[in-house]
């Protein structure tokens, strides 16, 4: 079981230690190095989604709620979305170079060709959705290797749109 | 039966059709019930389970599977209040609130129309005769071509010709907009064919309507609005500003009363300005007249809000009056019974939209199930929200989950109220811009009262999206969490007495068992 943290890029893997109807992590990896962070327990506090979390001998209260393949765990006023895989499985949809539609719609232009040489942050596609339009920008640099759909086009979230090469 | 302070109403009623969904169907289904009416709920096939039906004493179901042969289906909607017996009609904000022909059409099925007169809301919802009108009763507007550019005529000579008159950067709008829906800008003329054709399309998909116009660009502007309200008889006091000033992309994020940046002198004018606007027009109900006020402390019109407006509450929280209740007295032709004299603003007040939207990629609408929906409370706060936990957040309509207000006695008390309010607000499942909010309020210029209208969208983002999540920490929480099952509801009891424990439903063991 890997782990990644929404907003970050890295891979985590973690060991768990039982004791006491308590779980203590520890250690705990980022990308194979492991990361020396001391000892984080958790357990639970007789509620449904909630959890105490121990670290440096402070206790605080975290709400935990699993939907899908993420965790969702709200803690010093912040909630956070990470996800698990399976080990060893594909990175983060950004990552690899193609372009996904982050919400269901329809596809009002395209602004790029097949071949075209784009750089990062600009604008590819104009998306609309709840009668606004969404421009959607290159996660990075390179060349559009391949388009999926034409104008008019109706998406459903998660489909490939575009990819880009290097 | 009609309620007993309605006695001595011209036109008493008894049953309140809703024509609306969400937190506005909810906030008005409330006010309904607390002043003695029957409220009806309206909704569609998807919306079945929805918070707003659940509160409503009766409700119709608008068959159909899009916005227009449901929420925007006049025809259903008047067909639904004959069929339950509604004597009068809230239509909320958005949806058919600002369509003159569909207070007319209420009101000739004999239903009362809890609003202001079609002929106002026709004026004023047309950008282009509003400011005629005001600039006749000398309600100062802002400098800008009234041309009308009509949508499918050629238009880009026309066009061309009012930019350049009017000089970049410029601002091309809706003629019948609203909510930042049609409304560009254009920094240089390079830009205005792509950024006119992108505001007719919306103008045109949002409101059936491709005309905009274009308005002189004023930069480091603030947004200030007044609310007022008027009776029947002539009566119409105006309930102070609202300083709506954080927008991104011409929405309104954080909303506060009073002003950080008027003064007495400009808070009277504005306000006599805002009262005129409305006696142009005849004006009855609760309305919203919108001012930009330049850093001069000069202010123009922008628009008139025929409604009840998303960020009502925070004048509510400083004047004491409950608008939408209000709003059922006049309508019933009571006088508004408050003398301008009489308004008070006491204390401060901050209004947060929270968006099931994600910063982190653009603020594009995000959806999925509130796996978890906690909603803080206490002493100066209050949640007026459409959902609940379980509920799915889909893309069919308005991404606003929620609005959060709070109250203080000051500014900076009500700002740290806010902060410690969306710290405690729980939203798990779906990604929302809670902790955007918390930032933009922490920022300085927030703090300084120093923003404009600008301000978000010039702002880096880095200075707003707070620091980076502690990935390992969270990993290390979200790992035992799953070795835990915390996801789980608490089994019932039969069947999961504890051996060790003894304990009824301890999840300490039964659930690390299932754990491979």
């Amino acid at each position: 079981m890997e782990w990644s943290v929404c907003g970050e890029s890295g891979r985590y893997k973690v060991n768990l230690l039982e004791s006491d109807g308590s779980v203590s992590a520890t250690p705990i990896s980022r990308d194979g190095d492991e990361l020396d962070i001391g000892k984080i327990s958790v357990r639970p506090d007789g509620k449904p989604g909630r959890a105490i979390v121990e670290l440096g001998g402070a206790t605080k209260l975290a709400h935990v709620a699993r939907s899908g393949d993420s965790w969702w765990v709200h803690v010093d006023g912040r909630a956070h979305e990470i996800r698990f895989h399976e080990q060893g499985s594909k990175g983060p949809s950004y990552s690899d170079g193609s372009l996904t539609a982050p919400m269901p719609g329809t596809i009002l232009e395209l602004l790029v060709k097949q071949g075209q040489r784009v750089r990062q942050g600009q604008s590819l596609v104009v998306l609309e959705a709840m009668k606004m339009e969404h421009r959607i920008s290159a996660p990075k640099a390179g060349e559009i290797t391949k388009l999926h759909y034409d104008k008019g086009d109706r998406v459903e979230m998660g489909s490939v749109l575009i990819e880009i090469g290097d | 039966m009609t309620p007993r302070w309605m006695s001595e109403s011209p036109r008493p009623f008894s049953k309140v059709l809703v024509a609306n969904r969400g937190e506005i169907a909810v906030r008005v289904l409330q006010a309904a019930r607390e002043a003695g009416l029957i409220g009806v709920a309206v909704y569609s096939e998807n919306d079945s389970s929805s918070l707003h039906v659940e509160l409503a004493d009766e409700s119709v179901l608008l068959e159909g599977d899009d916005l227009d042969s449901t929420y925007l289906n006049a025809e259903a909607i008047i067909e639904a209040a004959r069929r339950c017996g509604a004597d009068a009609l809230h239509p909320g904000y958005g949806f058919l609130s600002e369509r003159a022909d569909f207070a007319r059409q209420v009101e000739d099925a004999g239903i009362l129309w809890i609003g202001p007169p079609a002929d106002a809301i026709e004026t004023m919802g047309d950008k282009i005769s509003a400011r005629s009108l005001m600039i006749q009763s000398g309600v100062p507007v802002i400098p800008g071509e009234q041309i009308p550019v009509e949508e499918g005529a050629d238009h880009l000579g026309p066009l061309a010709s009012a930019a350049a008159k009017v000089g970049y950067p410029l601002l091309i709008k809706a003629s019948a907009g609203g909510g930042g829906k049609g409304m560009r800008s254009v920094s240089e003329p390079k830009n205005l064919r792509t950024e006119f054709e992108a505001a007719a399309r919306e103008a045109s998909a949002a409101f059936g309507d491709g005309t905009v116009y274009i308005e002189k660009l004023l930069s480091r502007a603030r947004h200030v609005e007044i609310q007022v309200l008027c009776d029947s008889l002539g009566g119409a006091i105006h309930l102070n500003e609202r300083d709506c000033s954080l927008q991104r992309r011409y929405q309104k994020v954080i909303e506060e009363a009073p002003s950080p940046a008027l003064n007495s002198a400009v808070r009277e004018a504005m306000g006599e300005a805002a009262v005129t606007a409305a006696r142009s027009v005849n004006y009855v109900g609760a309305g919203t007249v919108e001012f930009l006020l330049s850093s001069n402390g000069q202010f123009y019109f922008l628009e008139m809000n025929t409604r009840i407006q998303v960020e009502h509450p925070v004048t509510e929280m400083t004047s004491g009056v409950d608008l939408v209740q209000k709003q059922f007295e006049v309508a019933s032709g009571l006088p508004v019974g408050i003398l301008q004299s009489e308004v008070t603003q006491n204390g401060h007040s901050i209004e947060a939209r929270i968006y099931a939207e994600d910063p982190g990629s653009g603020f594009l609408p995000s959806t999925g199930r509130l796996v978890m929906w906690r909603p803080p409370s206490g002493p100066g706060t209050r949640v007026d929200s459409g959902v609940r936990e379980g509920d799915e957040v889909t893309i069919d309509y308005d991404p606003m989950l929620a609005k959060l207000i709070v109250h203080a006695p000051s500014r900076n008390a009500a700002i740290r109220r806010l902060y410690t309010a969306l710290s405690d607000f729980v939203v798990l499942g779906v990604r929302t811009n809670i902790e955007f909010l918390r930032n933009a309020l922490s920022h300085d210029s927030f703090l300084s009262g120093g923003v404009d209208t600008d301000f978000l969208d010039s702002t880096d983002s880095s200075e707003l999206s707070g620091d980076e999540p502690d990935g390992p920490f969270l990993t290390a929480i979200a790992a035992s969490a799953q070795r835990l099952g915390l996801d789980s509801e608490p089994s019932s009891a039969a069947e999961s007495v504890d051996d060790h424990t003894g304990h009824v439903g301890d999840p300490f063991r039964t659930l690390r068992r299932t754990f491979p």
